[in-house]
């Protein structure tokens, strides 16, 4: 560190530069997008997410393909290669991306740098919706490519079997977008549960029972109740085939969303009124 | 421009702030003085908006602070020097809260060289030392190139070049007419620095008075004198209104009378003086005596409130 010499310079611009105009939105949006992509572990959450998804799908889809003699008729008639490949995006890479999303507000709350946030910009349910904004949109692409990939080297081991499906046959690209989409939904869940409990470790715990208790929790539920369970719509989203006891993947895009919404606006309230 | 008008924060049962009223104005220093857990950086965080007063109000040039546009072209504040998300770079992070308020990068490179910070730019904050920590955050409050700055607790944990260092950027801030405000529990530190004191006692402002004026108010000066001629010097001062200590070196320590005073009085008299020194006032004993009463934690005793900052 140079050490600064004890005369003090002139403090003010020179020469004064005039303000970026853009609006407030844009600001808080753009600031947003600064604190996601100037942090390493941001990046590094990515990469694992993404390569984490391929590598336990290949898994989970070599296992299954490896199974096939011996599953019965019926698990046969009703085997989804695309949800299938996709097994290790929803059980490591949602997660890892939700708490992401966690992260972007708690770690805030647990440095106490939420108040230079706060200072920056007062209008604090603006600042939770573009935190909500930006990471939704940045978990997109990933989860995207994670979901791509994985479809791709899971339907390569399908092919060992002639079990597998290609991005043409229907239902298989909606189910990828959906499956973005729906983790991109998680993220803004996440962002509402962190503004709400404010802790990292409380917020991912919660986060993660949302999204994979709901599914133990639902089997004490009747099955009208349980597909509107997160952890179950999630995994509707992406079905290409039907099942009895999931929401059609649009509705269950549309009961995420809901989720999501609660969450965020919950969480916007708690935020703009308790003392920071 | 500072103005808080009967400005009160209660907490259950605990006032932490008891209807404060001050101003503070531009083009100087105002030193908020108190104990810990006398309520300073709650009014602070209040002037800032991210505490809600439970009644009164405080407005930042006669705006809330939520009414400002850009709030940071209005007032830079550091508060707590370590609240930073460790894995960003000092650059990086300067640039996010210039985003924030729509304040061109350049600013950035601007403030890192004003503090000293350009070499350690790119390097993660987490790997900051605390003193790097305070210049980093005297960067962020100066980003928008404010008329007021906040300051809370500047100078913990620095070194005396580093004390130096903040004392003359203070002083230069408020040189250039900006309201400068920063808040300490180190009475010395702030005669140094403030030319404005606002002393706060368990959420009660206790003295706003010019540091000049507080110094007069609450100290008494005193001499120490010794005399040839001692009891003859010892009776006219007594007779001229002054107060006399007996030291055990045979001195007299005199209150009262200031030296040129007691020379005057020696010369007119013909007393031979051997000593004459005037002795250090004690601000901080006066500070002290202040606040003691206000004080919520006394060493030894555990009766007193149980709101800390």
């Amino acid at each position: 560190m140079s050490i600064a010499t004890n005369t003090i310079n002139e403090t003010h611009f020179t020469p004064p530069v005039p303000p970026v105009r853009n609006s407030t939105i844009t600001r808080t949006c753009k600031a947003e997008w600064t604190k996601l992509r100037t942090l390493p572990s941001t990046w590094r959450t990515a990469v694992m997410a993404v390569t984490i998804s391929i590598g336990l799908g290949a898994v989970l889809c070599i296992s299954q393909a490896n199974q096939w003699a011996t599953m019965t008729a019926q698990q046969q008639r009703t085997f989804d290669p695309t949800a299938c490949s996709l097994g290790g995006f929803f059980l490591v890479g949602a997660v890892l991306l939700g708490a992401l999303a966690v992260r972007t507000v708690t770690a805030e709350y647990s440095t106490g740098m939420i108040r230079s946030t706060f200072t920056a910009m007062p209008a604090r349910r603006l600042v939770l919706a573009a935190k909500a904004a930006v990471t939704a949109t940045f978990v997109f692409p990933v989860a995207l490519l994670a979901v791509v990939v994985s479809f791709e080297v899971g339907q390569r081991v399908f092919a060992g079997k002639h079990l597998q499906v290609t991005f043409g046959h229907p239902g298989v690209l909606q189910a990828m977008v959906f499956a973005a989409l729906a983790v991109s939904l998680v993220a803004i869940i996440g962002v509402g549960l962190g503004g709400l409990i404010r802790h990292t470790a409380a917020a991912t715990t919660t986060l993660v029972l949302v999204i994979v208790g709901g599914v133990t929790i639902g089997q004490f539920l009747p099955a009208g109740l349980r597909q509107y369970l997160p952890g179950t719509a999630l995994e509707a989203a992406v079905t290409v085939h039907r099942s009895a006891g999931l929401l059609r993947p649009g509705t269950a895009i549309t009961v995420l969303g809901a989720y999501a919404v609660v969450a965020l606006v919950t969480a916007s309230q708690r935020v703009a009124y308790r003392d920071a | 421009m500072i103005e808080a008008k009967h400005l009160t924060k209660r907490y259950g049962k605990t006032v932490a702030v008891d209807g404060v009223s001050f101003t503070v104005r531009p083009g100087q220093v105002t030193g908020f003085l108190g104990p810990n857990g006398a309520g300073k950086s709650t009014t602070m965080r209040m002037i800032l908006g991210l505490d809600t007063p439970t009644s009164g109000d405080v407005s930042v040039d006669g705006k809330s602070y939520s009414q400002l546009t850009d709030p940071l072209r209005s007032v830079g504040a550091l508060l707590d020097a370590s609240a930073v998300v460790g894995g960003r770079s000092a650059a990086n992070h300067l640039k996010w809260l210039a985003d924030t308020n729509g304040i061109d990068r350049r600013r950035v490179t601007e403030v890192l060289d004003l503090v000293g910070l350009s070499d350690v730019a790119g390097k993660r904050v987490g790997t900051f030392s605390l003193g790097m920590n305070q210049r980093l955050g005297i960067a962020a409050a100066l980003i928008g190139d404010p008329e007021t700055v906040i300051f809370d607790e500047p100078i913990n944990g620095l070194d005396p070049e580093g004390i130096l260092w903040i004392r003359n950027l203070m002083k230069s801030l408020a040189s250039e007419g900006r309201t400068v405000f920063l808040s300490s529990h180190l009475m010395s530190e702030m005669a140094q620095t403030a030319d404005h004191l606002l002393v706060i006692g368990r959420g009660k402002i206790i003295a706003d008075a010019s540091t000049d004026e507080f110094i007069n108010r609450h100290t008494a000066p005193s001499v120490r004198v010794r005399a040839v001629q001692h009891t003859d010097l010892a009776e006219t001062l007594i007779q001229r209104g002054a107060l006399i200590e007996c030291g055990s070196d045979g001195a007299m320590v005199v209150t009262g009378l200031d030296s040129a005073a007691i020379g005057g009085v020696a010369s007119a008299h013909g007393i031979t003086l051997v000593e004459l020194a005037p002795l250090g006032t004690s601000l901080e004993e006066a500070y002290f005596d202040l606040t003691k009463d206000e004080t919520d934690y006394h060493a030894g005793q555990l009766t007193g409130s149980t709101k800390g900052n």
